[in-house]
This record gives C-alpha cells, structure tokens and sequence, in this order.
C-alpha cells in the first residue's frame, strides 16, 4: 500500500511538474475523449485545470501521452479510474492542500481546503460506511471547474447561493441528515438587503460563504464556528467594519468597535455570556437587515420584554411616537448601549432624562426623575453598605449568612425598580423599590447588630475570663495554704 | 447552720455520710514525679461532662434531617441567645476531650499503670478512647455541611474496605449505598442514644475500678510514694478542680476568639470540594492509607491499611495480658519502646497529612 501511494505520488508529481514540457504534449486521452463529445471532455474543455496545464491523468491516472489506450490506462501506467467516495476529495487535496505543490504550479492562492473541508459539518459521516457527507465535486463539479471570481462558476458569488440551496432548501433532503435544521434560509436571504443586493448582480454582497465560510463549515453551536455568537460580530465586522470594502455603500463602519464598548458586547465577547446578544439577535440572520424605526421596540422587546411592554404603557410611547423617536435607541443607542445605571436618571450635564426635562419646560418628569434616581441611588447605597456590614461581621467570624441571604430580595428590587422606571410614573416605581429599601436597611441593621453583639461576647469573654482567673488564683493560695498546714501538723506530730 | 446539720443528720441515717468522709479522708494519691499524668483522666472527664451539658442544650435546637440539620444550626448560632456559644463549646470541648483523653492514655501506657491488677482499667480505658472517636465521627456529620459530608463519605468508605464485613459494615453505618438523610439520622442516633448509653456503662466500670484500686504507682516509684502520699480530698479533688477551671478558661477563650465555622450546606450533587480532610485526630490514619501502594501483597493497599489498623486498634486494647514484665512489677523497655513509636508515629503521619493539605 505505502509503495503504491509512493508510485501514485511520483506519477502525480511527474504529472504537473515541468508545466511547459506538459502543455507541449498532447493529452490523448483528452483528444479521443473529445471526439467522443462526452460529457465530461466537454465540460473539461474550458476547465480551470485544464487551462492550467493540467490533463485527465492528472485525476485519473494512467499515462496521457500515449497514444495506446491499453496501455495509458494500465495499472502498471498508474491508472485508477474515476476516484470514489474519499478518494474524490483526497486526489483534490493531492494538490489543493500542499502549499509547496501548488506554489510550484504557480498558484499562490490559499490552500488547506481538503483540511477545511474535513473538519467541517459536511464531513461528518454518514450511512453504514460513515463515509463523509460531502465531497469536493459535489460544490466544484467534476470536469467544468472555474475559479470562484469567473461569475460562471458554480461557487461564485452569484451562483453560491443557489448551490447551498440545492440542498439546505430541500426539507426532505436535509430531513435525513439533521431534522433539526430550518431549511428556509433561502427564502429568508432574499429579503435581506445582502439577498436583495445579490440578486442584483452585486458581487461584493455577501453570500453563504461569506458567513459560513467556504470549506471549514460548523454547525453554529461549535465554539470555532464562524456563526458561533462569539464569533459573529467578528464575521460581521469582517466587511462591516471595513471601511474601504464598505465605501460603495455608504453607511457606518464603526458597528463592531461599538459593539465591543457595548454592555452586550462585553457581556458576550468579555465574560463569555452566549445569553448576550450578538449582531444576528436583533438584525437577523439569513434575513439581515437594519431594524426600522416602528420595529425596534420589538427587537430590544424579545429580550427586555417587561421594560418594552411599560414602555408602550406609558406616556413616553405616544410622545415619541408623535416625534418620529424610535423607542429604545433614542435614549439607550443602538450598538453601544451602555449599562442602565441610575447616572442616566440623572439630571446634570450629559444626564439622559435631563437632556430633555428640565425645570423650565417640563417640571413634572423632571421632578420624576430625580425622585427614582435618588430611591435608585439610596436602595444601590444602602445595599452596599449593608454587605459591608455583612462582610465585616463575617471576618469577626459571626453568622450572618440569612440576612446576606436577605439582602438578595433587595438587590432583586433594585433591578425590578430599573425596569419599573419605563412605566416613568414614581408611584409604580416605588411600588416595586420601596420593599427593596425597606429589606436592605434591615439587613443593614442586623449587619449592625452582629458586628455589636461581637464586642459584646468580647466584653463578656473578658469578664468571665477575669472570674475564672481570680479564682484560680484564689484556689492555688488556698491549696498551698491547707499544703503548708498540714506540713506543719506533720511536723508538730513527729 | 441548725438546718444543715440536721439535714446533714437526717442523710447520714439514711446513707452514711459519716463512712463516706471517712473513706475521703482515708483515701491518698500516690506522689512522685510523675503525678502531674494523673490529672488528665480527670481533665477527660470533666471535658466529658461539658460535653453531656452542651450536648442536651444543643438538643433542644437541633433537628435532624436532610431539609432541617443545616437550617436548624444557623437558626441556633444567629438567633438563639448564646446558641454560638453552645456549639462552638461542644465543638471545641470535643476536640480538646480526644486530646485529654489521648494524653491520658498515652501516660498510663507509658506509665505502664496498666499492669495487673489494672487491666479492666485500661481495657475499659481503651474502649472509652475509641468510643470517644466514634463520638468526634458521628457528630461532625449532624450539622449537615459540606466538609461533613463529603468527610463521612470518605471516611464510611473506609470502613467498607474492610474485608468479609466492609459491605455490611457500610450499609449499616450509611442506612444504605450512599451518605444521604438517613445516614444522617442514623448518625444522630448513634451520637445521642448508642454511645451515650455504652459510654456510661464503660465509664462506670473505669471510675468503679480507679476509686476501688486507687492510682497506680509507676514501678521504680513505690516507695518514695510510700513516704509522701497526697491526701485525696481535698489536696487531688481541689487541684483537679484548679485544672478544671484552667481548661474551662481556655475553652471559652477558644469559643469566642475562633468560633467554630458552619459552612456551606451538604449537597450530595455537588462535586467533592478539594481538600477534604477527616478532623485531626483521624489525619494520620488518612494520611498512611493515601501513601499506601495500590497493592501490598494480594491486598488492595486501603484494606492492607485499614485491616493493619484493626489489629493494632485490638493488640492495643490488650496489651496488658502481653507484657509479662511489667506484671511481675519489673521495668521492661520493649513496651516503653512500643508506645514511644506508636506516639512518633501518629505525630509524623499527623503532621505529614496537615503539611499536605
């Protein structure tokens, strides 16, 4: 076996090496083929291999230049035939995934797709031979292979698309290999503005492999998947955060680094947290477009949906609606969204709610938020204070832990009363706070008492210790006492 | 003062209070360098009677049980008036108890008190001793917290390694395959009515025979003893007393000054935290059978170790019937020499396990 790969390898090489020597010989077997116009010679003719020098034995093995067909596809010439199952993608990869080998043909493109290809999900095996899913010709073909940029390859921008959807579009096809997975992406990408923009003929909109990558495809659950969460804004800001790639368009391209400052983007790419959301959760996946002025409510709603829904209750709603505001973003942003702190209730310079209510021209709200951001500030405090109470306590080695436990309830409201403020009416805010307050500033006064009652066991120690002491003291006087009496009887005795 | 002494009358027809000071005033304590060992049976026993006392305070808070064990300890160490205090004591008291108890074996060994006719004495001796650990084991789970459980767990599967018994012993100790509620149960049984009621009857027997045989005097000691003895009421009893009190100071100063923790409540779920050890005075066993090979002979290396410990636990209980020397009142060394080993031994093993913690 290791001889005939050796002879295989050596035949291969002998194959492609001396690409000028090769182009001058004829490839027989090319030149009958072809007089038989069979398929596959004529799909060969305009192959991008072919162009590049390349003959059928290239694939096939065999000997091109004779002219005998007995002999040229020998054994003893190197011939196997059509390739099947692995062996398709291995005689690829033969020279597809060694760099130096294609250097030497002169191709300085990228390599390693054989590589990519088989740590991919369409690797993954299947049936009773677990041979893999897919090979290369099932995306490139067989004998008409053009390269990517020719917009007549199968794999070109243009046609990419409908080529994953042979399959991925077809729910019986994809039923037998993963049930789970939608297969309505198609439809969905041709409402979106990278869908529409294909459709049109824009080259530099991105199709599946733009995303998904081209030959290392995961399924989005795995951690080195391109379409992982933690790997989206990375594969968004791939083109959207590239300011050349996107000038034609003309919209921004500081989406991801705004992202990364974002309380989701830490949250997602700094603490690890996939509960956060990434670029897909609120424009889409294969549907990708920006949310609309009417529609983001909705967006920030699928995740925040009590703050979205006291928001559409309250009198904010109908007032930014007058005003054409989108709901959410006026007041949080979009892709920087910053952490709602009780700051943005505040009233001073570069406050949120200041911005607008001031004392002057809208004394009711302005009044309203400096009573929840004094609650909001004085539950955060007095939260704070108790834990350090708690903690101190704890070092002294007394046992506090269900007033620790308590205070749970009022960091619970504290982070209800965040949500309360959307209703923007103080009474409902407080409905929600005020219990908080009042647990806090009892934990704070057991935090107090524990830290007390330590002095006291002290004190108390001190004096018991004192007692028990004295009397120590007092029983050895007493012992040596009686000891010295009875000495002296003794000694009075004999 | 009229009522006294005739309440004193009306109890000596009754009980003969007149024979008893007599047989007080009688009764002596040898004397000799090695005296100051006597006290700590009595330090035992004083630990011991804290003990009783806290235990029943601590009874009328705790409640045993999967759901309540835990809960019912915090409700007693942050709500019940001086609850803290009645645990940390009971805790305290406990290890200082195995300490005392340890040293007093230890001195009687070496002594060697235990020669005829002290032989009840010292098997009764031996038996409370072990007993007392049975007591340390069975009451460090009650609380329910996680160092507990996951050291009964340990520590129960020892107990299963033995061979022939283990399966058994295990099911028993456990009340089932695993360390669970009913474990727990059984655990406060054994702690609040089983070893209590062996304890008592074992340490009738060991103060029956002290107060009937009196103390031993160390051979070589006799006669200077003969010369000087120390009259044991009220010389002992107040000297006993003054060592009392010198422990009971340095258990509350122990008791408020490093209050024993309660932890994170057991969750049988939960992945066994690093560093789970036995209490101290189990260490140097746990920590000869880690560094025992996985196979000694045809033994795995923990039955090995665990079935080496039976014999010497039983050789030990017996040894007064080995050491013929020391009945016949002469000085033998190869005892001496035994029990100094078995004292470095422990040391090292114990030491050893608290460096590698």
């Amino acid at each position: 076996m290791k001889y005939l790969s050796l002879l295989f390898s050596g035949i291969m090489l002998c194959s492609f090496v001396g690409t000028a020597a090769a182009q001058d010989r004829q490839d027989e077997c090319y030149a009958c083929h072809a007089s038989m116009e069979d398929d596959a010679s004529q799909a060969f003719a305009t192959d991008v291999h072919r162009n590049g020098g390349l003959t059928c034995a290239s694939c096939h093995g065999g000997d091109a230049s004779l002219d005998d067909m007995d002999e040229g596809m020998s054994s003893a010439r190197g011939f196997k035939g059509v390739p099947a199952g692995k062996a398709i993608s291995a005689t690829c990869g033969g020279c597809h995934d060694d760099k130096e080998r294609m250097g030497a043909l002169g191709f300085d493109g990228t390599t390693g797709q054989l590589t990519a290809l088989r740590n991919s999900a369409h690797s993954r095996g299947s049936g009773a031979t677990a041979s893999p899913l897919m090979e290369c010709t099932h995306c490139h073909g067989a004998h008409g292979i053009r390269p990517a940029r020719d917009p007549a390859s199968r794999v070109s921008r243009r046609n990419v698309v409908a080529l994953c959807s042979s399959c991925h579009d077809n729910p019986r096809y994809m039923q037998q290999y993963n049930p789970s997975l939608p297969t309505d992406q198609l439809a969905k990408y041709r409402t979106s503005v990278h869908g529409q923009r294909n459709a049109r003929g824009d080259s530099r909109a991105a199709a599946c492999p733009d995303c998904h990558m081209a030959h290392e495809i995961r399924p989005a659950s795995a951690a080195s998947s391109s379409v992982n969460a933690m790997n989206i804004p990375m594969t968004c800001g791939k083109c959207h955060g590239d300011a050349k790639y996107m000038e034609p368009y003309g919209i921004p391209t500081n989406q991801l680094a705004l992202f990364r400052g974002s309380v989701h983007g830490k949250s997602l790419l700094e603490k690890r947290d996939v509960s956060a959301p990434s670029c897909n959760d609120c424009h889409g996946n294969h549907g990708a477009a920006p949310p609309n002025v009417e529609s983001i409510g909705n967006v920030c709603g699928t995740c925040h949906a009590l703050n979205a829904e006291l928001f559409r209750a309250s009198r904010h709603a109908v007032e930014f609606e007058k005003a054409g505001y989108p709901e959410c973003e006026t007041c949080h942003g979009n892709h920087d969204v910053r952490p709602a702190t009780a700051e943005l209730l505040a009233l001073g310079a570069g406050s949120l709610c200041g911005s607008c209510h001031s004392t002057e021209n809208a004394p009711e709200g302005f009044r309203a938020a400096k009573v929840m951001h004094v609650l909001l500030d004085s539950l955060r405090n007095t939260v704070a204070l108790a834990e350090r109470r708690i903690d101190d306590a704890e070092q002294k080695g007394m046992e506090i832990e269900d007033v620790r436990f308590s205070l749970r309830d009022a960091r619970q409201a504290r982070l209800q009363a965040r949500t309360a403020v959307h209703a923007f009416s103080v009474e409902k805010f407080s409905e929600v706070l005020d219990p908080g307050l009042l647990i806090a500033r009892q934990a704070l006064i057991d935090a107090e008492a524990a830290n007390d009652d330590y002095y006291f066991r002290r004190s108390g120690l001190a004096i018991a210790t004192l007692i028990i002491t004295v009397t120590v003291i007092l029983l050895f006087l007493y012992i040596r006492r009686i000891e010295q009496q009875q000495r002296s009887r003794k000694q009075a005795v004999s | 003062m009229e009522l006294f002494t005739s309440l004193r009358g009306w109890l000596d027809e009754r009980v003969d209070l007149e024979g008893l000071a007599a047989l007080a005033r009688k009764k002596t304590v040898p004397s000799h360098r090695h005296s100051i060992w006597y006290y700590f049976g009595g330090v035992t026993l004083f630990l011991f009677i804290i003990q009783v006392c806290s235990g029943i305070l601590l009874l009328f808070y705790y409640r045993p049980g999967e759901d309540t064990a835990f809960e019912s300890i915090r409700f007693l160490m942050s709500k019940v008036q001086f609850g803290w205090l009645m645990r940390s004591i009971h805790s305290w008291s406990a290890n200082l108890m195995v300490l005392a108890a340890a040293i007093h074996m230890f001195s009687v060994f070496l002594t060697k008190a235990y020669r005829k006719p002290r032989e009840i004495t010292w098997v009764s001796g031996v038996l409370l001793f072990y007993l007392t650990l049975a007591f340390g084991f069975s009451g460090y789970l009650l609380p329910w917290n996680e160092l507990a459980f996951f050291a009964t767990k340990v520590g129960t599967d020892i107990a299963g390694s033995v061979p022939f018994v283990g399966g058994a012993m295990l099911e028993l100790l456990r009340g089932g395959e695993q360390v669970t509620g009913a474990t727990l149960s059984r655990f406060f049984g054994f702690h609040v009515a089983l070893f209590p009621a062996i304890f008592t009857v074992l340490l009738a027997v060991h103060l029956i025979m002290v107060q009937r045989q009196g103390m031993s005097t160390p051979i070589g000691h006799e006669k200077s003893s003969e010369e000087t003895p120390m009259p044991f009421f009220p010389n002992f009893v107040l000297r006993d007393v003054l060592l009392w009190l010198i422990v009971l100071n340095i258990l509350a100063v122990l008791a408020v000054f490093f209050p024993w923790e309660l932890g994170v409540k057991a969750d049988p779920f939960a992945a066994a935290p690093a560093g789970i050890t036995p209490e101290w005075y189990f260490l140097f066993m746990f920590q000869v059978l880690k560094l025992l090979p996985s196979h000694v002979l045809f033994l795995e290396g923990e039955v090995f170790g665990v079935l080496v410990f039976g014999i010497a636990m039983a050789l030990w209980t017996v040894i007064p019937f080995f050491d013929r020397k020391s009945q016949r009142g002469q000085q033998g060394r190869f005892f001496t020499y035994v029990g100094i080993a078995v004292i470095v031994f422990i040391l090292f093993f114990t030491i050893l396990g608290w460096v590698m913690l």
